[in-house]
């Protein structure tokens, strides 16, 4: 079964989102800041990265996925993001912000098991 | 005028002449006065305004020349006749060059006597009208310099900028304040004006122009004229019409909005960082409460309670937030409703210490007070001193190691009373320090994770010191612990 690896400074949502992935069978490994994030990547090679956007600063997810993408880490990323979009601060996926998905808060198991699903089959396609 | 009679001044030394004339003009409609010589005619036009005068040439006493200069001289607009026997070429260009409108020779008929003076009593009305229309033109034109000047201190006296273009676009009027506004240094009016005025308001303008006829509406539009928000006008343009409809110009007036442009950016971003604040620990008690009622996901009854446990302290801990928030908005009604008495601020620290005393037992931290025995008194609001102290005194012991200690000092220093609190916790950098009393700030690392917060105390304290013109200071280094110290004036105005 995959490895996720998820990186958020909440350990509530940390929680609740190894629950709900573990739940169907999903392997889980967790870091509360970029830098232990980076280092759990790199240590257990991840098929998937679920990263928040704002942690001890309001763009270090931002940072975090360049700097894999900087790295040749292609692993697919989902992205938490918060009141982003509801303030008007929109965005989506790019180059500033090479992630493959967005999740935005409060999380709905649903909607996390299926957009983790869809990653997860596009890379074994590849 | 029509309607009134003529009058007419006779001046001739003839007798028989003299009173003949007198009667046939009455008989004719006019008013006639006569003067047996030039003295006596001098005196009556001095004292009358004559429509007509008939001026004998050759008088014993005084030349009709003199007469008619003198008369000339009184009332210009009197028209003169000479009559004369003695009709030479010379007097008559004379005479007329005096002035005179035009030459009777004697002897002469009634009719040819009326027919002159007829036409002299139309040119007579001619004159009078002239003149009259050049009182009014001066009159008008006087009013017209005066309105100019009223206008112009108008003008001036509005604080936003005015300008007013024509047609063809040239000035045609502007106030002091759109020179300021427009950061202009320099502007005529004639100038094509168009080419010099920012291009969204020139696109206004070039608009109304464009559409010749009058269109009763007026268009805003707000302009950055300096970078980062440095100076930010709002342009509203309006055409003026003619008094037929026609469009005359346009009026442009200038306001600046820099100031309440940077507000409205402080607060959307106050806003949104409250959002974001408000939302977090919601996602968390949300994301929680969906995993406990989806059924697909397998909750043991421990997970379950654990769950909810921590969606309490969430909630809980969104609870002080929102009084915290409250609190920081009420901050300026507060000002107005404060209760203003002495305090003793050592008194006030002790009964802090003792509401923070399981916190303080929990991490063995021990506290010591000094005072300068006479420091302590302060004139201020209790509830607010209160605040600002609790708040420094327990970010000293939640930030404080175990086994540490705190030190609070109070001593005056020239006119302030001034507060000294120090822990042995993990202290800050410089950075850290420099952020330290924005709203939502909280130092982020891996000794701060465990600690809760709201981000709003330290703001809180810098707004209550703020409002008592005081002042705060902030000594620290990482791990070496922090010494905040308070300065509240001694001698507090309400």
């Amino acid at each position: 079964m995959a490895l996720i690896a998820i990186i958020d400074d909440d350990p509530d949502i940390l929680d609740a989102s190894t629950l709900v992935l573990e739940s169907k069978g999903y392997e889980v490994v967790t870091a509360s800041n970029p830098k232990d994030g980076y280092a759990i990547v790199f240590k257990h090679n991840p098929d998937l990265i679920i990263l928040d956007v704002m942690m001890d600063e309001p763009d270090d997810g931002f940072f975090l996925a360049q700097k894999f993408r900087r790295e040749k880490i292609q692993t697919p990323i989902i992205m938490y993001t918060s009141v982003s979009k509801t303030i008007g601060m929109d965005y989506g996926a790019s180059e500033m912000v090479p992630v493959d998905d967005f999740v935005e808060k409060p999380i709905t198991p649903d909607e996390l098991i299926r957009k983790v699903e869809k990653l997860l089959v596009n890379q074994v396609k590849e | 005028m029509e309607n009134q009679k003529p009058h007419v001044l006779i001046v001739d030394d003839e007798r028989g002449l003299r009173l003949g004339t007198k009667r046939l003009l009455e008989s004719e409609g006019f008013v006639a006065e006569a003067a047996e010589n030039g003295a006596e005619g001098i005196r009556l036009a001095k004292s009358n305004e004559y429509d007509l005068a008939i001026i004998d040439l050759k008088m014993p006493d005084i030349d009709g020349i003199e007469v008619l200069k003198a008369i000339r001289k009184e009332n210009p607009n009197t028209v003169c006749f000479i009559a004369t026997a003695y009709a030479s070429f010379d007097t008559a260009i004379e005479s007329t060059k005096l002035g005179a409108y035009s030459y009777i020779p004697k002897p002469f008929t009634p009719e040819e006597l009326l027919l002159q003076l007829r036409k002299g009593y139309e040119k007579r009305l001619l004159i009078l009208e002239a003149e009259r229309l050049r009182k009014e033109r001066e009159e008008r034109l006087l009013e017209i310099a005066y309105e100019k000047t009223r206008l112009k201190t108008i003008m001036d006296s509005i604080t936003e900028g005015a300008l007013v273009v024509n047609r063809t676009g040239e000035l045609v009027m502007y106030n002091s304040g759109a020179l300021k506004y427009l950061d202009l240094h320099e502007i005529f009016i004639g100038d094509v004006i168009l080419e010099i005025l920012p291009v969204e308001i020139t696109a206004i303008i070039q608009k109304f122009i464009d559409s010749e006829t009058y269109i009763p509406n007026s268009y805003s539009t707000q302009v950055e004229l300096k970078p980062n928000k440095e100076l930010v006008i709002e342009a509203t343009c309006s055409p003026v019409p003619h008094t037929d409809g026609s469009l005359a110009g346009v009026v442009t007036v200038i306001r600046n909005i820099t100031e309440s442009v940077k507000v409205e950016a402080v607060k959307s971003q106050f806003v949104s960082m409250v959002a974001h604040e408000l939302k977090t620990p919601l996602a968390a008690v949300i994301g929680f409460l969906k995993i406990i009622l989806d059924d697909e996901v397998k909750v043991s009854p421990e997970q379950q309670k654990d769950f909810l446990k921590r969606s309490y302290t969430r909630l809980q801990s969104l609870v002080v937030m929102v009084n915290d928030l409250l609190d920081i908005s009420r901050m300026e009604l507060r000002k107005a409703q404060r209760e203003i008495k002495e305090l003793e601020i050592d008194q006030i620290l002790k009964s802090i210490i003792d509401f923070l005393e399981i916190e303080l037992q929990k991490k063995k931290i021990t506290v010591s007070l000094h005072t300068d025995s006479p420091a302590c008194r302060l004139k201020a609001d209790q509830n607010e001193i209160n605040r600002l102290f609790t708040n420094i005194l327990s970010n000293a012991v939640k930030y404080n190691k175990d086994n540490g200690s705190i030190d609070i000092n109070i001593s005056n220093s020239g006119n302030y009373l001034v507060t000294r609190i120090s822990d042995t916790g993990i202290g800050m950098t410089k950075e850290e320090k420099a952020k330290l009393f924005q709203e939502f700030y909280r130092v982020k690392n891996d000794k701060t994770r465990g600690i809760s917060g709201t981000g709003l105390g330290l703001a809180i304290v810098r707004r209550i010191v703020d409002s008592y013109a005081g002042k705060i200071d902030v000594e620290s280094n990482p791990g070496e612990g922090s010494t905040f110290s308070v300065y509240l004036p001694l001698s507090l105005s309400k």
